[in-house]
C-alpha cells in the first residue's frame, strides 16, 4: 500500500534520514581512517570540519526519526479505516509481522541517535576530543540500525493489505490478558499498578540520594531502573492506564491516547516518560566516559543535571498518568 | 538569564536580521514554497475530506448485498430469497432495497434512485442526512433529494415534481427534504423513496427488488456467510462490503496515488531550487561567515544560524501553505482538484468540503514538505558554515 | 609574557602538491602593553604570524601561548572561545558588513558571548561616545564615511575588551590624515593597558613614537637586522 500519503510521508522520511545518515558513515569512516590531531594537514583539518557536519546530520536524523515514530504511529491509526477488522493503530501494526518490529526499532533509534548526541556533546568539551573514535564506531553501527527501520517500515506497508482481516487492540489484548504467554501478562491491575508505583518510588528516591550523594554504583541501578520502568509503564499504559483515560474498561490501547478525543495527552505521556529514560539511563551510560581525558567534570555535570530533569519529568510523567485514575477513584468507582 | 540560552537568541536574532536583509531571495523562496506546500495540503485537505466522507458511505452500506444474476446481467430478485437464509446464523436482518439510475433526457443528467425499506438498520442514518424533513415519514410519494437535484430540477422542500416510468407515464412526487452539503459526495445526484415508490417509480413488482442487503453482527463472519449464500442462492451475486471497499479504494487510491506522485515531482523540483538556493555562496556570503568566524562565532554557531533561516522560511511557507490550501478547500471547494478527484457522478457534484484539520494532518504535511526541505539545506549549510575565519583576513 | 611564540611554523596545505610554508622557527615574546609593529614585505607570512597571535588556528609545529593558553594543536572550537575572549581584530579595508548598522557591526563580537541586547547596545553606545561615532549609530555602515569606518572597525575590535589588540595592515588604504588619527587612537588604547600588534610596512605605522619594537619578518624568519 504504498501509493498513500502516510505510506510516502514515511518512506520520504526515512529516505531524507538514510542519505543524511549515509554522508554521515561516509564522515566517519573517513575520521576512524584518518584521524591524526597531532597532525596540521589539509586531511585532518577538513575532518575536523566534517565533526560539525555529522553532528549536525545525527541531530537532524533524530529529529526526523522523532517526526518518523510519531507519523508511524499516526499512519497505523489511519490505515485501520482500510484494513478490516482493524479498529486502531494496533490492529493495524498488528495486520502484518512487521508493524510491531518496525515501531519497536523506531523507538529504539530514537535513544541510540540521542545517546550519540550526548557522546558528541560530551567529546566537544574536551580539548583533545577523547570520544572521537569511539563516536564514529558507534555512528557506523547506528547504520545497520537506520537500515533495519527503513527495511522494517517498508515491509510492513508493502504487506498491508485492505481485505486482509485483523483483529482488533481489544481482542488482543484481552486475549493476552487472560492467559498465556504474552509479554503483557503481568498478574492482575491491582499487583501491576503496585510494582508501577513501588517502582516510580524506588526511582525517585534513588534519584534524590544521587544527587545528595553521587555513588557510581547506585548511579548504575538507577540507569538501570529507568530501562525496567520503561517497559514496566509501557506494559502498565495499555494494560490499565489507558482505559482509565478512555473510560472504557475493554479498551486497552497505548496508542489511541495520541488521538485529538483525549486531548493528545499520549504525547505528554509518552514525551516524559521517553525523555525519563532516555536522560536516567544515559546518565549511567556516560559513566566509562569519565575516564577520558579533560572529561570527568564534563561527565559528571551532565549526570548531575540529567538526574535533575529525568527525575522532573518522572513526577510531571506520573501525574499524567495517575490523573485520570485518581479522578476514577475519587469519583466513587470501585476497584 | 542562561548564557547558552542567550547566545541562542542572538544567532535567532542576526538569523531573522539577515532573513530580512535578504527579503527579495528568501520572500522568492517562501513564495515558491508555500506554492507547492500549498499543493499538497490542499490535495491532502480534499482526501481527507473524501475519505471522511467516503467512510461514511460504507457504514451505511450493508455488509452484504446480494443481486440476481441472469445472463450475466443484474435482474430484480425475488423476496423470497430472503427466507431461504433464515437458516443461516450470524444475519442479523435481511432487507430488499431498490438501487438504479434514471437518466433525465431534457437535462442529459443521471439520478441515482434509492428506495429503502423502513426496517433498514440503517436507516436512521439516512434520515439525519436529511434537512427539512424526514426520510420516509409516511404519505404518498414522498421523497429526499440531493442538492445537485434539487438545483438541475429547482426542487424546494413541499414541491411537487414527477419523474417518467419506464412505460412513459408520470409519476408524481413530492419534496420531503433535501440532503445535507456534507454528505454531497453521496448524496448529491440521489433521490431517495420508500421502497414501494421506488417500485412503482421502476415498475418493479411487489414480490420483488434490485438488491437484498444482507447486515452481519459480527464484521469477521461477512467471508464465511458471503461462501454459504453464494451456495444456497447459486443464481445470485454476493457483494461483500469489504470488496466494495476494496474496489472503492483501487479505483480512489489510483486516483489519489497518480495525483501524489505529480505533487512529489513538484516538490521533488523544489528540492531542486531549494538546494541550489542553498548551495550557491555568493562572495558576500562567505565574506560575511568569514568575518563572524573570525569574530567569534563558531562553526556550530554559523550552522545554528542557517538551521535558523532555514526554519523560519519553512515554517512562514508552511503556515502561508496550509493557510491558503485550507481557504482553497474549505471556501472554494477545492476548485483547483474537482476534475482530478471526482468523477463519478455525471452530475459533478458542487461538493462542499469540510476537512477535519488535526495533529495529524499537520503533521503529515510537515513530514511531505519541512523536512525534505531541511534535509536538502543540511550539507549546503555546513559548506557556507566551514568556511575559514581566515579568509576574512586576505584583502 | 602576554604573547609567547616558541620555534612556530606554520605550512599551508601540508601534504599537498600546494604545500607553502609560511613561517618557520619563528620566536617571540611581547610583554603586556606594549605595542609591536611587524614589519616586512608582501608575502613574508605577517599575517600568518598574526594569525597565530589571533589564534584563528594552531602552528602546525612549535609552540604558542597567547594569555595564559597554549595553542598546540588545539580544535578550531577551542581557538575560537580563546579568540573571542582575548582578542580584538583590525582588519585591512576593516570588513565591515555594510548592510548592517554602525551599532549592529560593533556588537558583532558580543552575539556568541551570550550577552543581551540591552547590555550589547550599552557596551556600545560607551565606545561610540569614545569615539565620537555615536550620531552614525543606526546608520548603514555602508554610509559612513571612511574615519568613521575606521572608529566602527576600532569599536568593534575594543567591544569585548580583550588584552590584546591585532591590525593587519590597517593603514594600507588610508590617507595620511586617517592614518595618523589611527595611530593616535592605537596610542590612547596601549596607555589604557592594551597589548598591540600591528602589521605594517608603512612609515607612518613603524616610526610611530608609541610603537615600543619593530620586528622585521622575511621569508618567515624574523629578520635579524
Ligand atoms: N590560506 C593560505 N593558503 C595557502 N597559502 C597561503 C595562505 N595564506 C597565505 N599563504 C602564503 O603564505 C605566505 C605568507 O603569506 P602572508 O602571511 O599573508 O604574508 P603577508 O601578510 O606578509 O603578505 C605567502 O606566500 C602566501 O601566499
Ligand atoms: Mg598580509
Amino acid at each position: 500500500m504504498f501509493l498513500n500519503a502516510w505510506s510516502l510521508a514515511l518512506t520520504l522520511t526515512s529516505i531524507a534520514g538514510i542519505v543524511l545518515g549515509g554522508i554521515a558513515c561516509r564522515t566517519a569512516i573517513r575520521v576512524l581512517r584518518h584521524w591524526n590531531p597531532a597532525s596540521d594537514s589539509e586531511l585532518q583539518i577538513r575532518l575536523e570540519g566534517e565533526i560539525w557536519l555529522s553532528s549536525t546530520l545525527v541531530a537532524y536524523g533524530l529529529g526526523f526519526q522523532i517526526v518518523s515514530l510519531i507519523l508511524f504511529v499516526l499512519a497505523a491509526d489511519e490505515f485501520c479505516k482500510v484494513i478490516v477488522g482493524a479498529m486502531c493503530a494496533t490492529g493495524s501494526l498488528l495486520a502484518n509481522s512487521y508493524g510491531m518490529p518496525a515501531l519497536l526499532v523506531k523507538l529504539v533509534g530514537v535513544f541510540f541517535y540521542g545517546f550519540w548526541i550526548v557522546l558528541h556533546q560530551l567529546d566537544i568539551r574536551s580539548e583533545s576530543y577523547p570520544l572521537v573514535r569511539t563516536k564514529y564506531l558507534y555512528l557506523l553501527l547506528l547504520y545497520p540500525l537506520m537500515a533495519a527501520d527503513v527495511t522494517l517500515q517498508t515491509l510492513y506497508i508493502a504487506g498491508l493489505k485492505p481485505d486482509i482481516i485483523t483483529s482488533c487492540c481489544a481482542v488482543v489484548f484481552a486475549a493476552a490478558t487472560g492467559g498465556g504467554t504474552n509479554l503483557l501478562t503481568l498478574g492482575s491491575e491491582n499487583l501491576q499498578l503496585l510494582l508501577y508505583y513501588l517502582t516510580m518510588v524506588l526511582l525517585l528516591g534513588l534519584g534524590g540520594l544521587l544527587l545528595w550523594r553521587w555513588n557510581r554504583w547506585l548511579q548504575a541501578l538507577y540507569a538501570v531502573g529507568w530501562f525496567w520502568f520503561f517497559g514496566l509503564a509501557l506494559v502498565v499504559i495499555t494494560n490499565v492506564i489507558s482505559s482509565y483515560i478512555y473510560a472504557m474498561p475493554y479498551h486497552h490501547c497505548p496508542f489511541c491516547l495520541l488521538k485529538p478525543e483525549y486531548h493528545y495527552i499520549g504525547f505528554a505521556i509518552y514525551g516524559t516518560l521517553i525523555g525519563g529514560a532516555f536522560l536516567g539511563s544515559s546518565a549511567g551510560l556516560v559513566e566509562p566516559c569519565k575516564r577520558r581525558a579533560g572529561l570527568a567534570e564534563v561527565v559528571a555535570s551532565y549526570q548531575k543535571r540529567a538526574v535533575q530533569i529525568s527525575l522532573i519529568l518522572l513526577l510531571l510523567f506520573a501525574a499524567l498518568t495517575s490523573y485520570h485514575y485518581l479522578l476514577y477513584m475519587a469519583s466513587g468507582g470501585e476497584v | 538569564m542562561n548564557s547558552a540560552l542567550e547566545k541562542h537568541l542572538n544567532i535567532l536574532d542576526y538569523a531573522l536580521s539577515a532573513l530580512w536583509r535578504h527579503r527579495l531571495k528568501n520572500g522568492g523562496i517562501v513564495v515558491v514554497f508555500a506554492a507547492v506546500i500549498f499543493l499538497v495540503a490542499s490535495f491532502q485537505l480534499v482526501t481527507t475530506a473524501l475519505t471522511e466522507t467516503a467512510g461514511k458511505v460504507l457504514a451505511v452500506t450493508p455488509e452484504i448485498t446480494i443481486q440476481r444474476m441472469s445472463a450475466g446481467r443484474q435482474e430484480a430478485i425475488p423476496l423470497a430469497y430472503a427466507e431461504k437464509l433464515h437458516d443461516i446464523f450470524g444475519i442479523r436482518a435481511v432487507v430488499p432495497r431498490v438501487w438504479g439510475y434514471y437518466f433525465d433526457e431534457v437535462r442529459g443528467a443521471n439520478y441515482t434512485v434509492l428506495g429503502v425499506s423502513a426496517d433498514m438498520p440503517q436507516a436512521d442514518e439516512l434520515s439525519r442526512a436529511v434537512v427539512g424533513g424526514v426520510m420516509g415519514s409516511g404519505g404518498q410519494g414522498k421523497v429526499v433529494v440531493g442538492r445537485a437535484v434539487s438545483q438541475a430540477l429547482q426542487l424546494q422542500p413541499g414541491q411537487l415534481f414527477s419523474l417518467f416510468r419506464p412505460n412513459l407515464s408520470l409519476k408524481a412526487m413530492t419534496v420531503a427534504g433535501i440532503f445535507r452539503p456534507e454528505t454531497d459526495l453521496l448524496t448529491a445526484d440521489l433521490i431517495a423513496m420508500p421502497l414501494v415508490e421506488a417500485r412503482d417509480l421502476f415498475l418493479i413488482p411487489a414480490s420483488k427488488a434490485t438488491d437484498l442487503c444482507v447486515y452481519i453482527s459480527n464484521p469477521a463472519e461477512i467471508g464465511t456467510i458471503a461462501e454459504k449464500i453464494s451456495k444456497l442462492l447459486p443464481d445470485t451475486r454476493v457483494l461483500t462490503r469489504p470488496q466494495i471497499q476494496k474496489t472503492y479504494q483501487v479505483v480512489f487510491g489510483w486516483r489519489s496515488g497518480f495525483a501524489s506522485v505529480c505533487l512529489l515531482a513538484a516538490l521533488a523540483a523544489f528540492a531542486i531550487l531549494a538546494w541550489d538556493k542553498a548551495s550557491g555562496l555568493s562572495p558576500e556570503e562567505r565574506r560575511e561567515i568569514a568575518i563572524l568566524k573570525i569574530l567569534g562565532w563558531e562553526t556550530a554557531d554559523v550552522l545554528a544560524m542557517r538551521f535558523w533561516e532555514g526554519g523560519l522560511v519553512a515554517g512562514l511557507a508552511f503556515l502561508l501553505g496550509c493557510t491558503l490550501a485550507y481557504l482553497h478547500v474549505v471556501f472554494f471547494g477545492a476548485s483547483l482538484f474537482r476534475p482530478v478527484l471526482v468523477g463519478w457522478s455525471v452530475l459533478h457534484p458542487a461538493l462542499s468540503l469540510a476537512p477535519h484539520v488535526t495533529l495529524k494532518e499537520v503533521l503529515l504535511l510537515l513530514a511531505f514538505t519541512v523536512v525534505p526541505y531541511l534535509a536538502v539545506t543540511v550539507v549546503p549549510a555546513w559548506r557556507a558554515a566551514s568556511v575559514p575565519a581566515e579568509s576574512a583576513l586576505s584583502g | 609574557m602576554l604573547i609567547e611564540l616558541d620555534s612556530v611554523s606554520k605550512i599551508y596545505n601540508q601534504g599537498q602538491p600546494n604545500e607553502v610554508r609560511a613561517l618557520s622557527e619563528v620566536s617571540l615574546a611581547i610583554p603586556p602593553q606594549t605595542m609591536v609593529c611587524l614589519k616586512g614585505p608582501s608575502g613574508s607570512g605577517k599575517s600568518t604570524l598574526l594569525s597565530i597571535i589571533g589564534c584563528i588556528f594552531a602552528p602546525t609545529s612549535g609552540r604558542a601561548t597567547i594569555a595564559g593558553k597554549a595553542l598546540a594543536r588545539l580544535p578550531d572550537r577551542f581557538l575560537t572561545v580563546h579568540r573571542r575572549a582575548t582578542i580584538g581584530f583590525i582588519f585591512q579595508r576593516f570588513n565591515i558588513l555594510p548592510a548592517l548598522s554602525v551599532v549592529d557591526n560593533i556588537t558583532l563580537p558580543l552575539l556568541p558571548l551570550g550577552i543581551s541586547p540591552k547590555v550589547r547596545r550599552e557596551r556600545a553606545v560607551i565606545l561610540m561616545d569614545q569615539l565620537a561615532i555615536r550620531h552614525r549609530e543606526h546608520f548603514p555602515a555602508g554610509q559612513v564615511s571612511g574615519g568613521e569606518l575606521q572608529r566602527v572597525a576600532i569599536a568593534r575590535a575594543l567591544v569585548n575588551d580583550p588584552p590584546i589588540i591585532l591590525a593587519d595592515e590597517p593603514t594600507a588604504h588610508l590617507d595620511s590624515r586617517l592614518s595618523s588619527e589611527f595611530m593616535q587612537i592605537m596610542a590612547d588604547l596601549k596607555h589604557a593597558g592594551k597589548t598591540i600588534v600591528i602589521t605594517s610596512h608603512d612609515p607612518l605605522v613603524t616610526e610611530h613614537p608609541a610603537i615600543d619594537r619593530v620586528v622585521g619578518v622575511k621569508d618567515g624568519r624574523i629578520d635579524v637586522p
